[in-house]
């Protein structure tokens, strides 16, 4: 008899927990990315294309883009492994359009280090830096329109029976226009956080990064809400559910973090931002399994123990942290 | 079969390799590459060589830019497209391995933020730590590499796993080790033929004299290892995997064919543009030398995903998706049941899902030309053939009414007309198109299924009982169901043949 290989070597806990701590990662350097090239374009700097801060930040973004890819990586491996028939399906039918983030993140790549490597003309900057907000706006609409419909097993299904081209966006935007704008409004608040941090000896950086920190929430707390009331059938559940006590402190700890930012102190407003963002990506994962309810439930997969590929990877994983770690000390250590 | 599938234009096995091809060709200049530079790196430092350290700087800017943007970023393309052309196989990969996918993951870290400090560093590091983090990235590079290894080649010889099912009996698989020396070889000499075309860019001096000499001599070094390891990979492949592809697939053979004149003129450009005329190795030398590089990587993969065919992962799931292990179920219960994306066009579905993922009906091994001016009978038995036909290609595993409705939407989009009319042939050459059609599929003279010895030295009368008859010789053999203008023309040719045969 042959492996059946619908299994899990490991329990879902476990799995569910590498997802959650590594998309946080993700989604942490994609928000640096994301939401400092938008408050580069449109926040009030003093003579922005030439301002020291702004030329400082831009010279981030590449290596921004390349632990936003790096760290993307497993996340998308964790969510594939437990919701693989949903993901590939939805995938499948927007088939062009998902299969154009990888080159259109290249595009985008490109302008950030043509950028980064040597300053040029203020029209220049600017083009550069639109064409790689224009290219994240892209990916970031199609991974929530790509992922929306992977919680829509009757929807996927209909569309592909009228189409088997790929060529599907999905068509219940209702469904996830607010869950991508608070994607974006979130990633400008993180955004301005960044900002607000590293230019916290420059009055003008710090004001600006404090601003879009400021609005940004108000701004993701609306589409949060609006997201949430859209809801539907779900709403009763959700509300039943541990998520909603998440939401709840995620939006507590995130003013107590804008009181703290605006006093600079950065470590207690970090903390509660990071405990804040993780609570948020937790009750999006509560979200797509009350989605699926009825069609697909991960806790029943078949989990066959394997322990010792996970031990294999845990070793890994721990070298890893410890030579990052090693590495960053002689980079920013004393020089011999 | 829960996929819908992703039914486009062009075949899956260009956009596969467009993708593919490109990401090694630049994933394993990112590990070479790391080599060649600490090391480059370690010699110059040591002769306090300046210039030598300037170019390798300027290589270091090219190196970040290739690996971290243009490698990561193909990686990532390689994710979504085997996910959009196979999830199915894609699945049992990542179900199996993802603990292997996820410590790989590990290694593309350290390598990402090693490689940015390497390059980062030439100006704030001492001499010391920028090496120290010039080897960290190899090591890690290299690493992800011996992970990733054992994944590619579990698809080709799963060895004892297919009956196990255990992670490391399919990890460390008859070709893990081979497979692995063989691309270090690889990795190696994409090291020196990138780091020659950066150098093919200086002017014409001492240096680029001494620049191109150390680089050919680092990628000759990589050939050199490739030799014997290519000969170790192939003969670790089991036998009945070879023999299997070989009988029937003559790709992997003109693939490997191509890899040696590949690596011929490689070696060639390398000695006489690299060693004695070193001043000569300009930019169109470098291109060639890419060009080069790049063919003989594009031929080994196709060679080696050849050679795998009818399967996508050996003795367990089929190219089309399709599991060994369920083919018998499929076969008596129907293909279509199992189907759970269905449209409108229920025979459109069953092509998709049994034939799509490789063949076309015009572009990439297209089906127009191999069905145009047959019929529909015909059409069916040979479907109801498919693992028989030279080429190796998976079992039908429907129904012989799902054949038939296969069989009726391949029928509605080939071009209908005579033979004769569509290749405007008569006589003896239109009965060699008519063996092509309809014979050549499974049996050539003096190659494939040869049946020289019963057809060369019949009678007009025995060929005709033989096409009378044909459909009761094997199950797979189809009836000859061509007109009388097709029976006659095909038994002359056969005839013509035996009059050259007799001479």
């Amino acid at each position: 008899m042959m492996p059946d290989s619908n299994f899990l070597s490991t329990p879902l806990w476990l799995i569910e927990i590498l997802h959650i701590v590594t998309l946080s990662l993700h989604l942490i350097a994609m928000n640096f990315l994301f939401g400092g090239i938008i408050i580069l374009l449109f926040g009030n700097f003093d003579d922005k294309w030439n301002n020291p801060f702004v030329q400082k930040y831009i010279k981030l973004l590449p290596n921004a883009m390349a632990m936003t890819v790096t760290f993307g990586v497993a996340p998308l491996l964790f969510v594939q492994l437990v919701y693989s028939k949903q993901i590939y399906a939805a995938s499948i039918i927007s088939g062009w359009l998902w299969l154009m983030i990888f080159v259109v993140v290249m595009i985008a790549y490109y302008f950030l280090y043509a950028l980064s490597f040597k300053q040029t003309t203020a029209i220049r900057q600017k083009i550069y830096l639109s064409i790689a907000f224009a290219c994240l706006l892209y990916v970031s609409y199609i991974y929530s329109s790509v992922f929306a419909l992977a919680e829509k097993p009757d929807l996927y299904k209909l569309l592909y029976a009228e189409n088997q081209g790929g060529t599907i966006i999905n068509p219940d935007v209702g469904s996830y226009l607010f869950r991508w704008l608070h994607m974006v409004t979130g990633a400008v608040t993180v955004g301005g956080f960044f900002v607000a941090f590293i230019g916290r000896k420059n009055e003008t950086a710090f004001k600006v990064g404090k601003d879009f920190y400021l609005w940004g929430m108000v701004a993701a707390i609306a589409t949060g809400f609006a997201y949430m009331m859209g809801l539907g059938e779900l709403m009763k559940p959700f509300m039943k559910s541990p998520a909603i006590w998440l939401v709840t402190i995620s939006f507590i700890l995130s003013l107590g973090s804008l009181h703290f930012l605006f006093k600079k102190r950065f470590a207690i407003a970090s903390s509660m931002l990071t405990v804040s963002f993780i609570a948020m990506i937790y009750t999006r994962h509560v979200l797509r399994k009350l989605s699926l309810v009825g069609f697909y439930d991960p806790s029943e997969m078949t989990v066959r123990i394997a322990w010792s590929p996970f031990l294999f990877f845990l070793l890994f994983f721990l070298l890893m942290v410890a030579t990052v770690w090693y590495m960053l000390r002689l980079y920013f250590g004393k020089q011999e | 079969m829960n996929y819908p599938f992703w039914d486009i234009d062009i075949g899956y096995g260009i956009i596969m390799a467009a993708i593919a091809v490109i990401h090694v060709f630049v994933s394993h200049f990112a590990i070479g590459g790391g080599l060649y530079l600490v090391i480059a790196e370690t010699i110059a430092r040591k002769n306090n060589d300046q210039l030598k350290l300037q170019f390798l700087e300027k290589l270091s800017k090219f190196f970040v830019l290739v690996s971290v943007v243009f490698g990561a970023l193909t990686g990532v393309g390689i994710w979504f497209i085997i996910g959009l052309l196979n999830p199915a196989a894609t699945e049992v990969l990542i179900h199996n391995y993802v603990w292997a996918w996820a410590a790989e993951w590990t290694f593309f870290v350290i390598e990402i933020i090693a490689a940015l400090l390497y390059f980062y560093g030439w100006k704030t590091l001492s001499a010391k730590n920028h090496i120290i983090i010039g080897w960290i990235y190899f090591v890690s590079a290299w690493m992800s590499l011996f992970i990733i290894n054992g994944i590619v080649t579990y698809m080709l010889t799963p060895g004892d796993w297919v009956v196990t099912g255990n992670f490391w009996d399919g990890y460390f698989n008859p070709t893990f080790w081979s497979s692995l020396w063989l691309r270090t070889g690889i990795c190696i000499m994409l090291g020196g033929v990138y780091a020659l075309f950066v150098a093919s860019r200086y002017k014409a001096d001492d240096f680029k004299k001494r620049i191109v000499r150390f680089n050919s001599l680092w990628a000759i070094g990589g050939l050199a290892i490739m030799i014997p390891t290519m000969l170790w990979y192939v003969s670790a492949i089991p036998k009945e995997i070879v023999d299997a592809a070989l009988e029937a697939n003559l790709t992997p053979i003109k693939a490997m064919n191509a890899t040696y004149i590949y690596a011929a003129f490689l070696a060639f450009v390398l000695v006489v543009f690299g060693f004695l005329i070193p001043k000569k190795y300009n930019i169109v030398v470098g291109v060639v030398a890419m060009v080069l590089a790049l063919g003989w990587f594009g031929e080994y993969e196709w060679m080696r995903e050849s050679i795998r065919k009818p399967y996508v992962i050996t003795n367990y799931m089929y190219a089309n998706g399709i599991d060994v292990a369920n083919a018998e179920k499929y076969q008596e219960e129907g293909l279509l049941e199992s189907i759970e994306f269905q449209t409108a066009d229920k025979p459109a579905d069953l092509f998709r899902r049994a034939c799509r993922s490789c063949h076309t009906f015009d572009g990439y091994k297209p089906l127009k030309p191999a069905f145009d001016g047959t019929d529909e009978t015909f059409i069916a038995q040979i479907i109801m053939g498919t693992h028989v036909i030279r080429a190796n290609m998976p079992p039908f595993v429907g129904t012989e009414e799902e054949a038939q409705m296969v069989a009726s939407h391949i029928y509605k989009q080939i071009d209908k007309r005579h033979i004769s009319e569509i290749y405007n042939l008569d006589g003896i050459a239109l009965g060699k198109k008519v063996y092509d059609l309809r014979c050549g599929k499974c049996h050539i003279f003096g190659g494939f299924n040869d049946k020289s010895e019963t057809l060369l030295g019949s009678t007009e009368e025995d060929l005709g009982d033989i096409l009378d008859m044909a459909g009761d010789f094997a199950d797979e053999m189809p009836e000859f169901t061509g007109d009388e203008k097709e029976r006659k023309a095909l038994i002359d040719y056969i005839m013509s043949l035996n009059e050259k045969e007799k001479n």
